[in-house]
């Protein structure tokens, strides 16, 4: 992987590494993904992919709003302000 | 020993008995690091450890990630919440592991995790605490969970017998995901009846959890057993010769055994790892620095910054799966990957549910005895991943499975796993069953006996 590419990947998925740590990680994946090259030899088109290992029938929960019996529990995980959750600037 | 619940249950304990074994574990801790958080229980019930990855409401849930430092769940887990109600267990403790089930050795985190048979060798990962617990206890079950092999391997490794249910059966809601379609909440005990007493508790459909399911759980218990050629080969010599002649006493108590061969199963180990990381790389985006656990207080930077801010507390195989998760659902490579990786699932599936629909799968548990830690530290990714070699197969694909020691070599365990078809849950864990009939575990340690 260039360095380019894997500085864009750090980017995208919000990691900063030491240039130490850049360096070991980088190399570990190198050898990581020529490990897992050997998955793109498998050449079966007629299989279908199992999103999961059993047949989910994935009927999604009914559009019903709940009420959370304690939500000064829940809110006490966040940073809040006057019932708001503080977050970063976007 | 058939169960160590109901023998618990029958027998009178001391007044001071839960405060005898918390001061044990308290003094006992810090050698062995089995436990994120030590409970003084104050009900009369069985000793119940449960996993850092499980939420039980009011007390700490941390995955043993730094970035989850502080974080109380405001409610229990659903497999937590039907134990409870049963009001048979006091909760001791929540267990060690490593970083959101990142590890097969219990070392990748803040307090690398001791076997207790050799304080000087790796206790099995991820669920390293939960195995610890079993070891050190003579009254308890651990809730623990799996992804790749994270119950057996550290059943194996500290000689305790670890179940993983069928994917589906044991509702997730209130796991702190690694990888969604992999991951399965099981049990470890010193005792096969103990874990069915836990299955049948905490089985079925939980609305909770869109994935689980009320599918029949059968027990059907198969004399025909399979060993794959393919995975055999990859096992030390020393252990391999020592699980045939496991397999000959298996002989001579009525089972027939058969070798197949299976070359797709070499594709397990990257195939697993290609889709677990893609998941896990989607689960962790949620941990940027402002809920759940560690925070970050400068609010001016903007959120990209603040976001990779937050997640240096990330340990560097978390680092390592995010940057590989991230990449491998890059449009350029997913098909290459990550599609291929659910094809090869979909596969071996198919193949072993034939072989499965009147045998039982058996191999030793691990390819190797558990490493010096100095030894595991000193490995790479690759051979780290490798060692997964016989708990990944049924981890892809949803089978049971269940660990449980069969001989001894030089105080450490020697273990086997026996693998069943999907839903046969019961058929697994009676087959241990049968075998506790004819062997007796040793334990170095019996904390709690009454």
């Amino acid at each position: 992987m260039e360095d380019k590419e894997f500085d864009r990947l750090l980017k995208i998925s919000r990691i900063k590494l030491s240039e130490e740590e850049k360096q070991r990680i980088q190399n570990d994946i190198e050898g990581i993904l020529r490990y897992f090259d050997s998955v793109d030899k498998f050449n079966e088109a007629k299989i279908k992919p199992a999103f999961h290992p059993i047949r989910i029938e994935g009927h999604p929960r009914g559009d019903k709003i709940e009420k959370f019996e304690d939500k000064d529990s829940l809110l006490s995980n966040t940073k809040t302000y006057r019932g708001f959750i503080i977050g970063p600037r976007i | 020993m058939s169960s160590y619940i109901e023998e618990f249950e029958s027998k009178v304990k001391p007044k001071d008995y839960y405060d005898r074994l918390y001061d044990e574990l308290v003094r006992l801790n810090p050698r062995l690091n089995a436990f994120n958080a030590l409970i003084k229980p104050d009900k009369n019930g069985i000793p119940l450890s449960v996993k850092d990855n499980i939420c039980v409401k009011g007390i700490e849930a941390t995955a043993s990630s730094k970035i989850l430092k502080g974080y109380i769940p405001p409610f229990n887990a659903t497999v937590v919440e039907r134990v409870l109600k049963t009001k048979r267990f006091s909760i001791i403790g929540k267990t060690n592991m490593d970083e959101f089930g990142f590890g097969s050795f219990g070392i990748n985190c803040e307090k690398p995790a001791k076997n207790p048979l050799d304080e000087e060798r790796v206790a099995g990962g991820s669920s390293s605490g939960a195995a610890i617990a079993t070891a050190l206890l003579k009254y308890h079950v651990a809730i623990a969970e799996s992804t790749g092999g994270s119950i057996s391997a550290p059943a194996a490794f500290c000689g305790v017998v670890g179940f993983t249910p069928t994917y589906s059966v044991i509702s997730r809601y209130g796991l702190i995901d690694y990888a969604n379609s992999l991951d399965k909440i099981g049990f470890m005990a010193r005792s096969a009846d103990d874990i069915r007493v836990m299955l049948d508790i905490t089985k079925g459909k939980d609305n909770r959890d869109p994935t689980s399911t009320d599918s029949k759980i059968v027990g059907l218990h198969h004399k025909k057993l399979v060993i794959i050629d393919e995975l055999i080969d990859k096992v030390d010599e020393k252990i391999r010769s020592q699980f045939f002649e496991f397999v000959e006493k298996l002989k001579n108590l009525g089972y027939t055994v058969k070798n197949i061969n299976l070359n797709e199963i070499d594709l397990s180990i990257p195939a697993y790892y290609l889709i677990a990381m893609a998941e896990a790389s989607t689960n962790l985006a949620k941990f940027t620095g402002f809920k759940y656990g560690f925070k970050l207080n400068d609010f001016s930077k903007n959120y990209n910054e603040f976001f990779a801010e937050a997640r240096e507390e990330f340990g560097t195989e978390a680092k390592r799966r995010v940057i590989l998760g991230t990449f491998i659902r890059s449009a350029s490579v997913k098909d290459k990957y990550y599609s291929k990786s659910l094809i090869i699932r979909k596969e071996l599936i198919d193949k072993l549910s034939k072989v499965l629909k009147d045998a039982f799968l058996i191999s030793p548990t691990m390819p190797i005895m558990p490493p010096k830690i100095s030894e595991a530290n000193s490995m790479s990714p690759v051979q780290n991943y490798a060692t997964d070699i016989l708990t990944i197969p049924p981890n892809l694909c949803g089978l049971p499975h269940i660990s449980f020691p069969y001989s001894y070599s030089n105080g450490l365990p020697l273990s086997a796993q026996i693998v069943g078809s999907q839903f046969n849950d019961y058929g697994v864990i009676s087959f241990v069953s049968e075998w506790e009939k004819n062997f007796e575990y040793k334990f170095k340690y019996n904390i709690g006996e009454i």
